[in-house]
């Protein structure tokens, strides 16, 4: 896996050689752009970060990994995590940030002990005078994911998104300029600074559910999904897969490539690629309910539509499944879903109800299933 | 921080316009013309978007009117079909049953035909019990999560004592470990109850305590009405901001069948007197300075939670009303031939944190309940009382004789600047010449000046608002006399006063209470009548060992946990 090779504090040189303008246009040249999801020129991010006036700046990597079927993260700290630390330290470089920190999934948190060795033992060697990085430890907020979070818990204060603008590159800790990257994005960063042959095609794929073979694999983007189930190996027939919890739910059909343009053909989003795979015995409402509880529990409460929206969603196919739902409710539940998602402050909200959309949209019979056991 | 200032073009509802382009969205609706509902923005907080009612289309995109800036060019629609829909939508999702009733003076009400809201279509999940507390009360199954009285309570008043608990549909606002607000450091400030839109926090209300004791034929009621009531109670009969309603709020009380209706201000002619004596005092004994002022039980429930250590720099007077309150009892008792058992004393204030002063045991309190402007206004038209059309009349003049000096306690700076009126005779012999002290009115947050006695430099400042209180301490060592008022703009912007969404209705109110002294043909309280003939027959001189017993007091420290 190119994602596991390691750079050996190389990358940094190179970055020193080459000084911030030259990494920047390297990057900018190899085509890396964000892995948490959202696909944005990682130069561009970097360049405004650098370029905003300030007296401080910050470097922080997003490791709260908390997108349901998504591991790959706990990969690369588990793996190469020196690589992780080269990589923050490239970006602290070129954005001139002296206090860096990793803000780590709660439930990670046994990974701690081995990153802060990492860090103990690279940061010595990097030669990078009144640099730090410090380990934050979340609290299992799924919303920490979202970088205004993110920022807000570091602070010390209760994470909830703010609205954007301001962007954390441009307004982050304590109202200074923030890079937020993920684990993947920063770990890339080092290695596209220093391998000449590294192919910014390859992304990791997390795949799970019901499958024999789940785990982290690297796939090109464009691989046929047929190439993707058999490494997967699924027991029965596929039936769906959904991308994580906020990509929505489409059908697994075995001649689809795998591009972000396919992907949005099913109204889906391929986000972070991981893939949950559910097979035929399995009815898609009732994957779509776990969803609902998930962003149930996980909404922060924040803005009206996700708070009072994510409630309603769930009690509505709480109904449908317990077989009272009637018709007009899958017409309720499309315009909850449609207006949470077009009117929320955060990411959260505004994905929540893809799930919803998407397995009305594809599986309208599941629905009309539970519809037609009406006691 | 980069902030775009120049003028833009956009398109506003199909219509050309120029707009500044640092301005929000919604600012620049209303500039033209163009009402857009809010219900977690106010005027004087930093908007948070929380509510999503403000949506407006830009470019094709819901977006928050509050917290969007235009882009160059930008189309934005407020009325489309898209906009209306989704606006009630989100009302019909934040809306709990128990908040949908069309209560008077709320401002949820207000919006409720802006945004077509009809009969709440979901049912309510919500659970709460609700918090009693002394002086402000908590209703969280009315609360719709807006969170104007979390930031008014940490970013204006700086006191935090409540703040978001838990996550989703349990996201609920609660004081420190869900405690009650009467066992946390809350002050009772009640700028909550300013703040919230949808009445879920309110006064704990003694209306009914005090209309048994009208009915109760054995009892002498009296009503005392502080300064800053007579500049805002109008506004509750429908009456614009500022408007002077003294003789009408006297008539009014003796109507509601008070037997006599003393005036607050001759309470804080006495103050001046005591606070001036107390002030020189300390300057010529080498006493600790700078010495603080009392008359606002916010501050000081603040500063007994923070700023203990102050205990030995504030001042040992009462507030205003407690001293007229005790007077009453004692005074004006003996004059009038009746045991102080049988009168109830009350006050109108327009302060919650009055209702908690009263109960403090150090206080000794003549006062039996106090009443907020708000509750008065309920009052008032429980008695079907007309208010607009009554006469003018006068305080009953034995305890109700008052200066201008008394008058100008409601505003921020007024107390200072009547003590220093008197100060200056005291101290000097001589009356002061210029008494307006411009340098310490107005809306701004901290305000300073100094004043030469007997060729000695008194330094003095003055704050209003928690926040601004709290930068003042940090400095005070610069300054002999300090002046705090816990509420925005003084007792006129006081968590009792009528319900305002506009900041300058405080900036108007302050005009009338300046007016009022200008028009006062007394306007240092030592030369209150009154004042001298309680000096002469009961208290002697101020702080005399009568006065410290009736008119002083002492303060505790308080745990913040």
């Amino acid at each position: 896996m190119q994602i596991l090779h390691k750079t050996n504090l190389e990358a940094l040189e190179r970055a020193r050689m080459l000084g911030s303008d030259g990494v920047l246009s390297l990057l900018e040249g190899k085509g890396l752009v964000g892995r948490g999801g959202a696909s944005s020129p990682t130069a561009k991010k970097w360049r405004e970060c650098r370029d905003t006036p300030a007296d401080e700046r910050f470097v922080v990597c997003n490791a709260n990994e908390g997108e349901p079927g998504s591991f790959k993260d706990k990969l690369i700290i588990r793996h190469n995590a020196e690589t992780l630390i080269e990589g923050i330290l490239i970006a602290a470089y070129i954005v001139g940030a002296k206090r860096c920190f990793i803000y780590l999934r709660g439930e990670y948190d046994h990974l701690r002990p081995r990153l802060q060795e990492q860090i103990a033992d690279v940061l010595p060697r990097a030669n990078l005078e009144g640099v730090s990085i410090e380990i934050v430890r979340g609290a299992g907020a799924y919303i920490c994911d979202e970088a205004t979070a993110l920022l807000k818990s570091i602070m010390g204060f209760r994470g909830t998104p703010m609205y954007r603008p301001p962007n954390p590159t441009t307004e982050g800790l304590w109202g200074r300029p923030t890079l937020v990257g993920n684990v993947e994005t920063l770990a890339c960063a080092a290695q596209a600074v220093l391998f000449d042959d590294w192919d910014a095609n390859l992304r990791l794929f997390s795949l799970s559910g019901n499958i024999k073979n789940a785990g982290v694999y690297e796939f090109p983007l464009g691989v046929k999904m047929s190439s993707v189930i058999d490494v997967a190996r699924p027991q029965r027939k596929l039936k769906a897969m959904s991308f994580g919890c906020f990509g929505g739910i489409m059908p697994v059909d075995e001649n689809m490539s795998i591009t972000p343009e396919a992907v949005c053909k099913g109204n889906c989003k391929q986000g972070n690629y991981s893939i949950i795979f559910i097979d035929e015995t399995n009815n898609v409402v009732d994957i779509s309910y776990s969803i609902a509880k998930f962003y149930t529990y996980e909404s922060c409460g924040k803005c009206t539509p996700c708070r009072e929206g994510t409630i309603r969603i769930l009690n509505l196919l709480k109904k449908i499944r317990s077989g009272k739902g009637v018709k007009s409710d899958l017409q309720l539940l499309r315009e909850l879903a449609t207006h949470v998602q077009e009117t929320s402050l955060c990411n959260l909200g505004q994905t929540c109800g893809n799930h919803v959309l998407t397995s009305l949209e594809h599986f309208p019979e599941d629905y009309e299933a539970y519809l037609a056991k009406k006691k | 921080m980069r902030r775009r200032s120049e003028r833009m073009r956009i398109k506003l509802n199909e219509k050309e316009i120029e707009a500044d382009g640092s301005k929000s969205l919604l600012n620049i609706c209303r500039e033209n013309g163009i009402t857009v509902p809010t219900l977690c923005y106010h005027a004087s907080l930093f908007p948070e978007a929380r509510c999503r009612v403000c949506l407006v289309e830009m470019n094709g995109k819901l977006v928050t009117s509050c917290s969007t800036k235009p882009s160059e060019g930008a189309s934005i629609v407020t009325n489309s079909e898209r906009v209306v829909k989704a606006r009630k939508l989100n009302m019909e999702l934040m809306m709990p049953e128990s908040s949908c009733k069309r209560e008077e003076d709320l401002e949820v009400c207000e919006i409720y035909d802006e945004v077509g809201m009809g009969k709440p279509r979901f049912p309510q999940i919500k659970e709460y019990k609700p918090d009693l507390g002394a002086a402000v009360i908590r209703d969280d199954n009315k609360c719709i999560n807006c969170g104007r009285c979390v930031r008014v309570c940490a970013d204006v008043q700086g006191v935090f004592a409540i703040d978001f608990a838990s996550r989703g549909h349990n996201e609920h606002i609660t004081p420190y470990e869900e405690k009650h607000l009467a066992d946390v450091a809350c002050i009772r400030c009640g700028q909550c109850i300013l703040n919230c839109p949808v009445g879920a926090i309110s006064e704990r209300s003694h209306v009914e305590e005090v209309v048994a004791a009208l009915n109760d034929k054995k009892k002498h009621v009296v009503a005392q009405v502080a300064p800053s009531i007579r500049a805002a109670l109008g506004e509750l009969f429908g009456m614009p901001a500022g408007t002077l309603v003294t003789g009408k709020t006297v008539a009014a009380l003796r109507r509601c069948g008070f037997a006599k209706v003393f005036d607050v201000d001759l309470g804080a002619d006495i103050t001046v007197m005591e606070e001036a004596c107390e002030l020189l005092w300390r300057f010529e004994n080498g006493r600790v300075l700078p010495m603080i002022t009392t008359c606002c039980p916010g501050w000081i429930l603040m500063m007994e939670f923070f700023y203990h250590d102050l205990i030995g720099n504030m001042s040992t007077c009462k507030s205003p009303h407690e001293m007229l309150g005790m007077l009453a009892k004692t005074y004006y008792a003996k004059k009038a031939g009746i045991d102080p058992k049988d009168m109830i004393v009350v006050s109108i204030m327009p302060c919650t944190a009055k209702k908690f002063e009263s109960t403090r045991p150090e206080m000794k309190s003549g006062v039996d309940y106090v009443l907020t402007t708000r509750e008065l206004g309920r009052l008032i038209k429980m008695k079907n009382v007309d208010f607009a059309s009554l006469p003018d009349e006068d305080f009953d003049p034995v305890l109700g004789v008052s200066t201008g000096a008394g008058v100008i306690f409601g505003a921020t700076g007024g107390v200072m600047e009547a003590a220093l009126r008197t100060a200056h005779k005291l101290a000097t012999g001589k009356e002061l010449e210029n008494i307006e002290f411009s340098e310490i009115r107005g809306m701004k947050g901290i305000k300073e000046g100094s004043i030469n006695l007997n060729g000695k430099e008194i330094r003095f400042a003055c704050a209003h608002g928690g926040a601004n209180a709290r930068k003042l301490i940090e400095q005070k060592d610069k300054y002999h006399f300090i002046e705090i008022m816990a509420c925005p703009g003084g007792c006129i912007g006081g968590g009792g006063q009528p319900i305002y969404r506009d900041p300058d209705v405080l900036r108007k109110r302050t005009e009338a209470i300046y007016a009022a002294d200008r028009s006062s043909t007394l306007r240092r309280s030592h030369e209150n009548p009154v004042v001298k003939k309680i000096y002469e027959e009961m208290l002697g001189e101020p702080l005399s060992k009568k006065a410290e017993e009736l008119l002083h007091t002492h303060y505790v420290k308080r745990s913040r946990f």
